[in-house]
């Protein structure tokens, strides 16, 4: 019961700061709900009993990513946008197509047969019984290595990427 | 616990105000943290996956996809800097030209 009603928190608190994010007009606002929302997530993983990847979410996401987004907002010092919408004719039927898939798969879900999770004392999670972040370890490095290490050059690449787009152009020599 | 489809509607709707913000927000850093969104809604239904089917690949997919947020992130601010420095805005409306 007591992690029905947590649940009931975090997807209350998940809703209202991803409608804040998009609808805020400001961007540093959008920002900091953004980082709000990225951390309840991570109380919802944690929920799940994925303790290891909650860690990972708060410390690469709301961590790095939202402190490269407000330093990106910092650098650039933008007055705020004006608060106008781009709406053509196009955004609102493709808005309307999607409003529309999201209601028939909200309805299916809610009225269809229930989908049960596995109840917190089940080991179909837990391989070795030490922990979730062993498990996660033995999983990552045995039989996902190859991906793993084809994840340390992407980064790679999107490194250097992101040094030479944002390279300021060479001065034209007089 | 609650059942799985409750958290297969949280993350649909996390995934639809990502839509609404990539279609009509004009502010590209705002486009780029709509994105970020629905990645994160995707993760959500990976990890509550793994817990329905009792297996941690979900889990390591997560990693997976935060790693390519990471870069997406990293790339995707390059280029609005660049945009910046070009445009002298990252308004999408002041981005009619296509040749650079």
């Amino acid at each position: 019961m007591g992690a029905t009603l947590l649940f009931g928190i975090f997807a209350f608190l998940i809703v209202a700061c991803s409608l804040m994010v998009v609808l805020a007009k400001d961007s540093v606002v959008s920002a900091v709900f953004l980082v709000a929302d990225l951390f309840v997530m991570a109380c919802i993983y944690a929920l799940l009993g994925a303790d290891f990847v909650a860690a990972i979410q708060v410390l690469v996401y709301a961590g790095a990513i939202l402190i490269l987004f407000l330093f990106v907002i910092m650098l650039l010092n933008l007055d705020i946008v004006a608060a106008r919408t781009n709406a053509g004719p196009l955004e609102i039927g493709m808005f309307i197509v999607v409003l529309i898939g999201f209601g028939i798969l909200v309805v299916n879900l809610l009225l269809g047969e229930r989908i049960e999770l596995l109840p917190p004392g089940d080991s179909g999670l837990s391989i070795t019984g030490k922990g979730n972040s062993y498990d996660l370890g033995l999983v990552l490095f045995s039989k996902y290595l190859w991906p793993f290490e084809m994840a340390s050059v992407l980064i790679l690449l999107a490194m250097v990427a992101g040094v030479l787009i944002a390279k300021r152009g060479k001065k034209k020599q007089p | 616990m609650v059942p799985f489809n409750y958290i297969i509607v949280l993350s649909a709707f996390m995934f639809f105000c990502g839509v609404f913000g990539v279609l009509f927000r004009r502010n590209i850093i705002a486009i780029l943290m709509s994105v970020e969104l629905m990645l994160n809604s995707v993760n959500l239904l990976f990890i509550g996956a793994s817990k329905v089917v009792g297996n941690l690949d979900g889990q390591i997919m997560v990693f997976f996809i935060i790693t390519v947020a990471a870069c997406e992130a990293a790339v995707g601010l390059a280029m609005v800097i660049a945009i910046f420095r070009k445009f002298g805005s990252i308004d999408t409306d002041k981005l009619r030209v296509l040749r650079g």
